[in-house]
């Protein structure tokens, strides 16, 4: 019996963490199903030149507000057939005096094909094509129209608007997490590293200190960071000598004195600072004084009065990209801060330790050795920071300082809802299902977050 | 512990200087000003424009209009509205307080129904009960408050339609006509009465999400303390399931939540500003549009500050709280 020895034998196939993760993930019912809705509405996105039968701009002003089109399944005589549509027309009922879309199926009936060439549009942008969900030649001929869910103000089909839309409401959820991670990281790493280990700001020429200083680096950058710092306090002086003059111009008594007493006392504190005194600045306090400023601020205010920032005739691109920006700049305080916690707890870890004790920078440090120890607690908490932006993005856009038209989201669709007025409102709910997007977008997204902080969370062993 | 709430007070200073400075510099990096628009004006001079730039300081270099509003501020004065031509502070002290009253009754009914709630869903784990209330918490934070203020006023709508009555509000904060006089001339307790019922449904729909969020966390913190060997300690020694889980458990469960106040505060008043914009509530949000669309610099410094202190005491409060209710925090 010189058979090989199965050493691994009862001990079953070992796996690794991601397998186990996958694993563990698999069981939650509700995290997958949330994971597919978000599949589906992404390819939809995607696919929204398909999915839509007109293009995005394309508007019946004749047909402001009309209901969705009426669908026939059963032909005259009350047999299934292909589903069809009529004709419709606007016109005043005599007898109530209301503008009614009235449909007229003795004009004619307009089977609805699937997978027919309609109106060419460019897929991805750049891939020429006219395929289209439904449709049919009557629908580019206008010979009948085929509103699904009916239209918008300005007789635009809203379930085409809404997959158009969703391309904007979906990726501005990712774009804004990646660009307040990056930002995030940045800080939070920086604040971590260097939490406790002032940096030296600038060193007064008079102090001994200086001399010191001269005799650590090449002493050629080292005169000219003196000259960097030098410049940036002489900046600083003056910007207080021209709000002093300014200040004093137009006050009396009391305030004028107080104010040129604080403000010779600030130009003096430079003096010395310049002169005798070596600034020391703790990077970490700098920066998570600045996540609380942000924090202190009402976050609907703060976005609010940043919009005013986006110049009001710009391409519909810059615009994404600019509430992009505002939504991050708004939100990046709290993962800095939770990356700023990990690394804290991080860097004292031997390995931290034995890599900085091997000669690594700190940068390297930082990059190599921390940041991915942090990696499973950031996915989770990326995938429940996304619908938060998705809904910052939709009520921003919904007040009209988000998305402008002639583009789509979701939010500004919902305010068509708000702006008809409140008389009008049992008569278009067809408005409100945007809102009914958001809100499945959002669900799937905390499902599927709740899963994967159920699956990535290292002491659960299951 | 005075000496705590003097430091914490100490240290809020830096950051409302901070907060205002980065409100004020946005501002100003908008292009234009108030008087911009006046100047398309055919009926303003060139000189009466000049005058009103002089005012209200517009000519100087920004950092001296800072150093100015904080001077005004400093001695109790929010500046002058430009649009409204009036200090600010009696501008928007009414607005302020309609929005408090949003976040007070939010923040009463939120903590009425989910810690009862939470404690039940951790009490009954997995019974049909706890899984319905997990799919409603999920859906009632997943809800963007608009769109539900929306279906709010939807329903309203549609209910005072089919019966006829007026049952719900739709938007608005008062009624033009309280028991057959005019609003101002009911006694106060009609008055009271009225705004009351105009605020449910927005206090309602305004309360959704947090009261959904704090049930899940009610719910966790319930079932980890409930694991705890000191509970078994307890039932072992014969105590009542009901002593267990309300005199024991609840007091170290709810502590968390008392702490997320700091959180929900936050949320409450910017998510009371869509609501506001939706049911047309007089409140601080729809006013802050206006000023800010109309570059009224001095009435969005009075919102934000306004707001960014009673945000800050918020939190203060939130903190002491904390070190009230859980013995084991210390203030230092």
């Amino acid at each position: 019996m010189t058979g090989k020895i199965e050493l691994r034998e009862g001990i079953g196939k070992s796996e690794s963490f991601f397998q186990m993760a996958w694993r563990r993930f698999r069981r939650h019912p509700l995290a997958r199903l949330g994971g597919w809705v978000l599949l589906v509405l992404y390819l939809g996105a995607l696919f929204a030149d398909f999915l839509a039968p007109y293009p995005e701009g394309k508007s019946f002003r004749q047909f402001s507000y009309a209901p969705p089109t009426q669908v026939f399944w059963r032909d005259a005589d009350g047999r299934l057939t292909r589903p069809y549509v009529c004709a419709s027309e606007r016109k005043r009922n005599p007898e109530t005096f209301r503008v009614e879309v009235t449909t007229d199926c003795s004009q004619g009936r307009y089977p609805i094909y699937f997978f027919v060439h309609g109106e060419p549009y460019k897929f991805l942008g750049f891939i020429p094509a006219n395929l289209r969900l439904m449709g049919g030649d009557w629908l580019v001929s206008e010979q009948a129209h085929l509103f699904i869910w009916g239209t918008d103000d300005f007789g635009r089909d809203l379930w085409g608007r809404i997959w158009y839309g969703s391309r904007v409401s979906l990726t501005v959820g990712i774009f804004a997490t990646v660009l307040a991670l990056l930002i995030g990281v940045f800080l939070g790493g920086i604040a971590g590293l260097y939490a406790g280990k002032p940096v030296t700001l600038s060193v007064g020429f008079a102090s001994p200190e200086f001399r010191h200083y001269l005799r650590r680096g090449h002493p050629f950058a080292a005169w000219l960071k003196a000259l960097g710092w030098t410049l940036v306090w002489l900046g600083l002086a003056g910007l207080i000598w021209i709000t002093l003059q300014g200040f004093l111009q137009s006050s009396l008594g009391l305030e004028a004195i107080l104010a040129g007493a604080i403000g010779v006392g600030l130009l003096g504190a430079i003096g010395y600072f310049l002169v005798w005194q070596t600034v020391k600045l703790d990077l970490d306090t700098l920066i998570m004084r600045t996540t609380e400023v942000l924090a202190a601020i009402p976050d609907l205010f703060l976005l609010i009065t940043l919009s005013v920032l986006i110049p009001q005739d710009i391409p519909p691109a810059t615009r994404f990209i600019l509430v992009v920006s505002i939504l991050s700049f708004v939100n990046w305080g709290g993962l800095a801060r939770t990356v700023r916690s990990q690394v804290l707890q991080l860097r004292e870890m031997e390995y931290a330790q034995a890599a900085q004790a091997l000669g690594a920078s700190e940068a390297r440090t930082l990059i190599r050795h921390i940041l991915p120890g942090t990696f499973t607690y950031l996915i989770v908490v990326v995938t429940l920071s996304i619908p938060g932006f998705i809904l910052a993005e939709s009520g921003l856009s919904f007040l009209g300082l988000g998305i402008q038209e002639p583009a789509s989201s979701w939010g500004l669709l919902l305010s068509k809802a708000q702006q008809t007025g409140i008389i009008a409102f049992t008569e278009r709910p067809w408005l409100l299902i945007p809102g009914l997007f958001i809100l499945i977008a959002v669900l799937a997204y905390n499902l599927l977050g709740d899963g994967l902080r159920d699956a990535l969370d290292p002491r659960s062993r299951r | 512990m005075w000496s705590y709430i003097v430091r914490r007070l100490l240290q809020l200073v830096p950051t409302f200087f901070g907060a205002t400075l980065l409100a004020f510099i946005i501002i100003q990096l908008a292009p234009g000003d108030f008087v911009t628009r006046l100047e398309l004006d055919p009926t303003q001079t060139r000189e009466s424009i000049a005058s009103l730039r002089r005012e209200f300081a517009l000519d100087q270099p920004w950092t001296v209009q800072y150093a100015k509003w904080v001077s005004g501020v400093l001695q109790g004065k929010l500046g002058l509205s430009l649009s409204y031509k009036a200090d600010v502070w009696k501008v928007i002290w009414p607005r302020i307080l309609n929005s408090m009253v949003l976040v007070v009754l939010s923040t009463l009914l939120i903590y009425l129904v989910a810690i009862p709630v939470g404690v039940y869903s951790a009490v009954r784990q997995y019974s049909i009960g706890d899984r319905v209330l997990t799919v409603l918490a999920f859906i009632g934070v997943a809800i963007p408050n608009f769109f539900f203020a929306l279906i709010m006023l939807f329903v309203a709508v549609w209910l005072n339609d089919t019966t006829g009555m007026k049952l719900l509000p739709i938007g608005g904060m008062t009624s033009e006509f309280v028991g057959g006089v005019p609003y101002l001339q009911a006694p106060w307790w009609q008055r009271t009465l009225n705004v009351l019922w105009h605020a449910l449904p927005v206090v309602l729909v305004l309360a959704t999400t947090g009261t959904a969020g704090l049930i899940r966390v009610m719910r966790g913190q319930m079932l980890e303390v409930l694991n705890q060997d000191y509970i078994r300690t307890a039932r072992a020694k014969g105590v009542s399931e009901r002593v267990a889980v309300y005199k024991h458990a609840l007091r170290n469960a709810v502590i968390p939540l008392v702490a997320g106040i700091g959180f929900l505060l936050p949320g409450l008043i910017g998510g009371a500003g869509l609501i506001e914009v939706v049911m047309a509530w007089p409140g601080i949000t729809p006013m802050l549009l206006d000023a800010i669309s109309a570059v009224d610099l001095y009435l969005v410094m009075g919102f934000i500050t306004v707001t960014t202190i009673l945000l800050m005491l918020g939190n203060l409060l939130s903190d002491l709280l904390l070190a009230w209710v859980d013995p084991r925090i210390r203030y230092n």
